[in-house]
């Protein structure tokens, strides 16, 4: 079996397209605008309408029964899928206290300590949301032991139970905290939810570069549903298209190392250094073949990639029951699932440019 | 969002001060903001803003801090990232705990620059060891961007460079608003709206009377601008500390030219931390006190 190493920068140099001024703001235009969309896994609709708002006019777009959206190019074999994934990590209302404080849980994996004691938004379906507050611990309960279990609670300054649940709050109601695209210096720029708006904005921004007419087989973009909580949206797509599949991309974080408080021995992939074939994770191992191919690829096209291991499960994984190669690519993302997540715009447009190369050229 | 009430003058001065980044010791923003807010104020040796209406022998003094506790800038690494240090005073584990995985500002003369604070991970947590200790100042790392000492410095970050949670304000519930020191910054809004009426003040005022409004700063380090104000603008009959920060009794031994103390405040949720919340209504209702407690009607 062929070793992977850990991390192999295989074209270190940017190319010149992803450092165009218009390039780079139409990058950060398509990312801010989905990056404040709110969309926890279950109630991804606004986070779907605004993607749906960003694509070419010419791509005609369809919602599954499990909510995915799809975008068909191109007709023939092979078929090739690209999936990212449109759900952030959040929380979910358990319980609504007599005293109008509502419990909520995670959905998806987080530091629940680092919404403690910040803003919350409780979202309705087609209303705007509650705003409201995540207690605070009290110092005496953050003292006693890992403040990751304790209960989670959000204030809404209601007065009772009867006044939060008129508000529109119930059971199952989602809560995230308010978030916001902020550029940081050179080509970064921080917020929440960068998992997997980048990946969404890469299929967004690669769709708007491709000819249809000039492709000779099958692509097919999926935004999916309820990754974060089991790949849910993907493993419904792959059983509706069962064996039609050559080959599933899952376009998704590259968990970075890219910080010193991180172990360094697997995972660094620094950003600004490209995309990042997402050889190993917790959820598939890439053929090595396939790898191979996608970093000739890479090369020929002059686009910077980088190879390496992470955690955490992908999209594409959940098509590797019907015998498809999964090849996820994921672009460098420090302090995934936190309220400050950070990446680098030239990342995020080169991902966009692999994955338009891939799609017409693999 | 909820339907929220309609704003009131004060509602703008709680949002303009609460934005305002006033490390102890680094207030220069808050004093430029507050003279420029309150016509005929000076800034007194301390760096205090010093309102005076009247000029009788029976002198009052309130008082409000324009400070917070915070962070300083402790050094700049070759690669780019920022580590802090507490500003003077006392601050708080549970403090310091909440800058992890927050954004921050960093205050420079060139304006507001945003950094966030590191934090692991989660999927990298997996499978490996816990984290031993609670987070502290000593644990945070500064990302602004940058790749190098040079690019931090070309952003006009210096060592000393005042650090704060970035300034965000939530409003919520029946007129309800958060952020952090809302209490403090609110009350010294209500003070701000009490002093802008000085006009039906100097018609209650009686000859014999003077009012001091001030809002000090250092409050947190020793409260050394209300000492300087005591020292060199007392002695007060009555002094009246609103926005927190000490006991009353402890200012009338430490500084007897302040008189009797009183305390004066507003009555929130969650104070000290970011969404410290309190009650718009209660901020015009202070402001209303206040101006009578300045027009010598109460």
């Amino acid at each position: 079996m062929r070793t992977i190493l850990p991390l192999l920068v295989a074209m270190p140099l940017a190319a010149a397209a992803a450092q165009d001024p218009a390039r780079m703001r139409e990058t950060e235009t398509v990312l801010e605008s989905l990056v404040e969309s709110y969309g926890v896994s279950g109630m991804e609709a606004p986070v779907r309408e605004a993607v749906r708002r960003l694509l070419p006019a010419w791509a005609k777009s369809q919602v599954d029964t499990a909510g995915n959206l799809w975008v068909t190019v191109g007709k023939g074999e092979p078929t090739v899928v690209f999936v990212a994934h449109l759900d952030e990590v959040g929380f979910e209302v358990t319980a609504i206290g007599e005293d109008g404080l509502l419990t909520v849980e995670s959905r998806g994996g987080i530091f629940p300590r680092l919404w403690a004691g910040r803003p919350a938004l409780v979202h309705r379906r087609g209303r705007p949301p509650v705003a409201g507050v995540f207690l605070p611990y009290d110092s005496a309960a953050a003292s006693t032991g890992p403040t990751d279990s304790l209960p989670m609670r959000v204030d809404l300054g209601a007065a009772g139970r009867r006044h939060a649940e008129a508000l529109g709050v119930s059971l199952g109601s989602t809560v995230t905290s308010p978030k916001e695209y902020v550029r940081l210096a050179g080509t970064r720029a921080t917020g929440r939810s960068f998992d997997d708006r980048v990946g969404s904005a890469a299929q967004v921004m690669a769709l708007r570069r491709m000819d249809p007419a000039k492709l000779d087989h099958t692509v097919i973009f999926l935004w999916s549903v309820r990754e974060e909580i089991g790949l849910e949206g993907a493993a419904a797509a792959a059983r509706a298209l069962g064996l039609r599949v050559t080959r599933v991309h899952a376009i998704d974080t590259f968990v970075s190392a890219d910080s010193p408080l991180e172990p360094q021995n697997f995972a660094v992939a620094p950003l600004g250094a490209g995309p990042v074939a997402r050889a190993l994770d917790n959820s598939s191992v890439t053929p090595p073949a396939l790898l191979d191919s996608l970093v000739a690829l890479a090369a020929a096209r002059s686009l910077p990639l980088q190879v390496g291991t992470t955690n955490g499960g992908n999209d594409g994984s959940a098509f590797e029951q019907f015998g498809v190669p999964d090849v996820p690519i994921g672009w460098p993302l420090r302090y995934a699932h936190s309220p400050v997540e950070v990446a680098d715009l030239r990342d995020v447009a080169h991902l966009a440019e692999l994955v338009q190369a891939v799609a017409e050229g693999w | 969002m909820a339907a929220q009430g309609p704003a009131r003058p004060v509602d703008d001065l709680v949002r303009r001060l609460a934005s305002i980044t006033a490390v102890t010791g680094l207030e220069q923003q808050m004093v430029d903001t507050l003279l420029a807010m309150l016509p005929g104020a000076k800034r007194d040796r301390a760096g205090n803003v010093v309102l005076t209406i009247g000029s009788g022998p029976r002198r009052r003094l309130v008082v409000c801090p324009a400070d917070e506790p915070g962070y300083v800038v402790g050094r700049i690494r070759d690669d780019g990232w920022l580590t802090l240090r507490r500003s003077p005073g006392r601050i708080s584990r549970l403090r310091d705990a909440q800058l992890e995985g927050q954004r921050v500002s960093i205050v420079t003369p060139r304006g507001v620059v945003p950094g966030v604070v590191a934090v692991r991970s989660v999927h990298l947590t997996r499978g490996r060891e816990p984290r031993t200790g609670g987070f502290t100042v000593d644990s945070a790392l500064v990302d602004v961007g940058a790749t190098s000492k040079a690019d931090v410095e070309a952003l006009g970050i210096r060592i000393l460079s005042p650090v704060t949670l970035a300034k965000g304000l939530h409003r919520y519930g029946d007129r309800l608003i958060a952020g952090s020191m809302m209490g403090r910054r609110a009350a010294c809004a209500a003070l701000v709206e009490a002093a802008r009426r000085t006009d039906a003040a100097r018609a209650t005022l009686s000859r014999q009377q003077a009012v001091v409004i001030a809002f000090v700063v250092e409050h947190e380090l020793g409260r050394r601008g209300l000492a300087t104000l005591a020292h060199t603008a007392g002695p007060f009959d009555q002094t009246l500390l609103v926005g927190g920060g000490g006991s009353g009794a402890d200012a009338t031994s430490n500084w007897p030219e302040l008189g009797s103390v009183a305390i004066q405040g507003l009555v929130g949720r969650y104070a000290g931390t970011p969404v410290e919340t309190i009650s718009l209504p209660a901020v015009q209702g202070l402001a209303d006190t206040l101006a009578a407690w300045i027009g010598g009607t109460r």
